[in-house]
């Protein structure tokens, strides 16, 4: 078996360039907003967070487990030093969506 | 994960493998205990469960001491059922742990554990380490993996961590369970990373190893090609040393030696040709070392070296006489040719053949020859010999064939004018391979043999320079073209008085020589050495003579080693005592002969013998018979004289009646002997006359000769052998063919004086001489006066 050595999963991410900054996209459903931390530093931006299993039922017991549980994280490399953005997080339809914007013409 | 927190997890414990930290790993749970473990982490929010390895795989349901102390708490990432009731995982280690306390009061397994996280050290020397590992991981895995390395090696390459770093590597060599779980449970970075420099060195040795019988296996296959390459290398390694490769050198030193060997052109040109070819085949080819032995072969013949000769005459007779007693004419004959060498060196060299019986000298004789010229002597001996290869050789595309016996003896002459001496020529074979002695015509033939081809060499040789002498000791089964060529030097036997004196010169030195005894402490009286010859041996040579010395010598040595001190002398009365009784003496001529009976002579191999002839009438018998071996000859000239001594009957004042009324029988004693030859036809003749006229013939004369059916005597060989034979039994007048008065020469001189001859020209001469009482009968007026020899 060959590893590629990342100990917590990483979700898919989507970036988008919107007109006022950008926008990145997480496949993260069932994660809590609290359970989210994103941080800047400089061009990388870090997403990190945990998700936790809640719909476990009394009485019910797995048949099988595809999706990732337990701690995520994930980087991101922008083309644009982003440490003095504005961030906002916004969970949607199982999806978390985080604002980056940026003030004036530090976008290209 | 706050320090020192403690919490209680399901447990899955593993068989035969070790989950790290940071890895992902496909899992099989298959116990109810394992499942229903799976099932209560996957139950749980964060889907974590504690593995740990177990110490002994052959537990099911572990307690706490069969599970090893530090496991690693992990994420279910992915399940699934497997058929019959299996849940494959996807675990990923997330840090290790240590086991606190194990319950098992659950259907599975459930543990407190608290986390174990690794000091954060930092030294030169893991750095160092982690430099090591990826250079041993690499190379490890262009061995393992040659196709994925490199993506590989890029990978360990940006791998920071080194606890990690050992993690990964670990799992990509799949250590063993012990190994994987004392790297999990190093107390620190550096010592985990020793685990695995250790193991990865271990590793990589095991992984040469088997590339390397991966090779030679594959390589096997291929041996020849191998060598080849082999062998190519080695001459490029030679080459680059500055030494020539084997065979090379082997070439080359074949080329040196053809330089330096005086050849003819023509061998030359012959000997370079095969070179050339030599040095384009290949070592291991069959053909390589037919060409170098034939090379080799070409080299070492004396093609043009010969030895000094020396043809100082004088010196050649002194070396004859030392060696050789008597023998006078032969000597004569020998001085003779080298004296038309001395005058004309372009003379052909005569081919001598040597003629007597075994033991007169003959092969000695040819060793003097050498020695008195100074040349070589080389011996081959013919006798046997039935394949003309065996003379001229094989092709060299036979397998294993050799030049002939003439060119080996030519080689170890090391000259091109040796004495090749070739004995028993009379004793050579034939079969359906040849004819041996038609190869010896061309040999032999001064003519031809300037070009002597071997088979085997195929180039001409010249032989005319070898002085070729042949032995036999009979000349009739030599086939007529070879005698042709041969200068025939008849060696007689010895006389009595040639044996005494060649025993006292020769043959007693020696042998005393070789049993350790000086003269002075023995002595062989003449006397004694006389009864050996005449009572213990019977020969035409000395050779039963030496042996005989050679006995009495041992006789005397014997004597001195059991302590006697004074010298001693062997008297012929001692003989007996050593010897036992005397073997021959019936030699001794018969006193009185009834009719009937006459005493012949007959020439032997040995030499020769008396022999006599008895006759006696069968009465109302027919015909004649004849008994004692006789050849065809010999039974033919007792029918000439039979019919000779019927149709003179009257003359002999015979009653012819005899002839018709009673048949006669001819015995020649010993039985066993062949006897054949005209030379008893005289005795024959006066065995009958004696018979028919019933007067009894003289006892004291011996005679031979052949007789023809007009009566005439015609002259016979071997006189001296029959003379000395005669002489050896007692008889003192002997009656030879006139034609044979020349012969007398050849006997010594005492022997001549001491005996009597009558040389005979008819029939009646013998009968007039050796039946006296006969002669008063006889009315014949032309009978002629007897000549008596000087």
């Amino acid at each position: 078996m060959l590893a590629g050595g990342e100990a917590p999963w990483q979700p898919s991410a989507d970036v988008y360039r919107t007109r006022d900054g950008w926008l990145l996209k997480f496949d993260l459903a069932g994660v809590r907003l609290e359970d989210v931390t994103v941080s800047v530093r400089g061009r990388r931006v870090s997403v990190s967070g945990v998700r936790r299993d809640s719909m476990v039922e009394e009485g019910c017991s797995y048949y099988s487990m595809e999706i990732s549980y337990n701690r995520f994280e994930r980087f991101i490399d922008m083309p644009a030093d982003l440490e003095n953005a504005r961030v906002t997080l916004q969970a949607r339809d199982g999806l978390l969506l985080v604002r980056m914007i940026t003030e004036g013409n530090e976008y290209v | 994960m706050s320090e020192q927190s403690v919490y209680t997890l399901p447990v899955l414990p593993l068989k035969n493998a070790v989950l790290f930290p940071y890895l992902l790993m496909p899992l099989s749970a298959g116990r109810p205990g394992s499942i229903a473990a799976v099932e209560a982490a996957l139950a749980s929010e964060s889907k974590e469960i504690a593995v740990f390895a177990q110490r002994d795989a052959d537990v099911d349901i572990p307690a706490q001491n069969d599970l090893y102390g530090i496991g690693v708490k992990a994420v279910i990432r992915k399940m699934t059922r497997a058929e019959g009731g299996h849940l494959e995982l996807l675990v990923l280690g997330m840090e290790r742990v240590t086991l606190v306390r194990l319950d098992n009061s659950e259907p599975f397994l459930k543990a407190r554990v608290t986390p174990l996280p690794l000091p954060e050290d930092k030294s030169s020397e893991i750095e160092a380490l982690q430099g090591a590992l990826v250079d041993l991981a690499g190379e490890a895995l262009s061995l393992a993996q040659p196709n994925a390395a490199p993506e590989l090696r890029g990978l360990l390459a940006t791998n920071e961590d080194p606890l990690r770093l050992a993690f990964v590597l670990a799992s990509m060599f799949s250590l063993d369970a012990e190994k994987a779980q004392s790297l999990l449970e190093a107390p620190s970075r550096l010592e985990a990373l020793r685990i695995l420099h250790k193991y990865l060195t271990h590793e990589l040795q095991v992984l040469e190893l088997r590339n390397k019988i991966a090779t030679e296996a594959r390589s096997e296959m291929s041996k020849e090609q191998r060598e080849y390459m082999l062998r190519q290398q080695m001459r490029a390694i030679q080459q680059e040393l500055g030494e020539k490769g084997g065979e090379q050198a082997e070439v080359e030193q074949l080329r040196e030696r053809l330089e330096k060997a005086e050849l003819p052109e023509e061998i030359l040109k012959e000997a370079t040709r095969e070179l050339g070819r030599l040095e384009k085949l290949p070592p291991g080819a069959p053909d390589y070392n037919v060409i170098r032995t034939y090379l080799d072969y070409v080299l070492e013949l004396p093609w043009k070296k010969g030895t000094e000769e020396s043809l100082d005459i004088a010196r050649a007779r002194q070396v004859l006489d030392e060696d050789h007693f008597g023998l006078k004419d032969v000597k004569e004959r020998i001085l003779e040719h080298l004296g038309v060498l001395k005058l004309n060196p372009n003379a052909k060299a005569p081919i001598l053949c040597f003629v007597g019986a075994p033991g007169v000298g003959k092969t000695s004789l040819g060793q003097s020859i050498a020695r008195a010229l100074n040349r070589k002597f080389e011996r081959m001996s013919l006798g046997g010999l039935h394949d003309e290869a065996e003379l001229r050789g094989h092709r060299r595309t036979y397998i294993g064939a050799m030049p002939g016996r003439v060119l080996q003896a030519m080689r170890r002459a090391g000259a091109n004018n040796p004495v090749l001496m070739l004995d028993e020529v009379d004793k050579l074979g034939r079969d359906f391979r040849g004819d041996p002695a038609a190869a010896l015509l061309e040999i032999l033939d001064p003519e031809q043999n300037k070009t002597f081809r071997d088979n085997y060499l195929d180039l001409p040789f010249d032989l005319s320079k070898v002085l070729f002498v042949t032995t036999a000791n009979a000349l009739d089964t030599i086939p007529g073209p070879l005698l042709d060529r041969m200068e025939l030097l008849r060696l007689a036997g010895y006389s009595e008085e040639e044996k005494l004196e060649i025993a006292k010169r020769y043959l007693i030195p020696k042998q005393l020589k070789e049993t350790g005894l000086t003269p002075e402490r023995c002595s062989i009286p003449d006397a004694t050495v006389k009864r050996i010859i005449s009572r213990y041996t019977r020969e035409a040579g000395v050779r039963q003579l030496e042996r005989a010395i050679g006995r009495v010598a041992r006789k005397v040595a014997l004597r001195f080693a059991e302590g006697q001190p004074e010298a001693c002398s062997v008297n012929p009365d001692d003989l007996i005592e050593m010897f036992g009784p005397e073997p021959f003496n019936q030699e001794e001529a018969r006193r009185e002969l009834p009719p009937g009976v006459a005493t012949g002579l007959a020439w032997t191999e040995t030499g020769g013998d008396v022999l006599y002839i008895e006759a006696t009438l069968l009465p109302d018998g027919k015909g004649l018979t004849l008994t004692g071996q006789l050849g065809e000859v010999m039974q033919e000239s007792a029918k000439a004289a039979q019919s000779y001594i019927w149709s003179h009957a009257a003359s002999f004042d015979i009653d012819p009646a005899l002839f018709k009324n009673a048949g006669v029988h001819v015995h020649v004693p010993a039985g066993a002997i062949p006897k054949d030859g005209p030379s008893a036809g005289v005795t024959m003749a006066t065995a009958l006359s004696s018979l028919y006229s019933k007067l009894p013939a003289r006892s004291d004369i011996a005679m031979t000769g052949e007789i023809t059916l007009t009566g005439l005597v015609l002259p016979i060989g071997g006189v001296k052998e029959k003379v000395l034979a005669a002489r050896r039994a007692g008889l003192r007048t002997v009656i030879l063919p006139k034609g044979n008065q020349k012969d007398l020469r050849d006997l010594p001189e005492d022997v001549r004086n001491e005996m009597k001859f009558l040389f005979a020209e008819r029939i009646e001469d013998v009968l007039r001489t050796a039946i006296p009482q006969l002669a008063d009968r006889m009315d014949l007026a032309k009978m002629q006066p007897i000549d008596h020899a000087a």
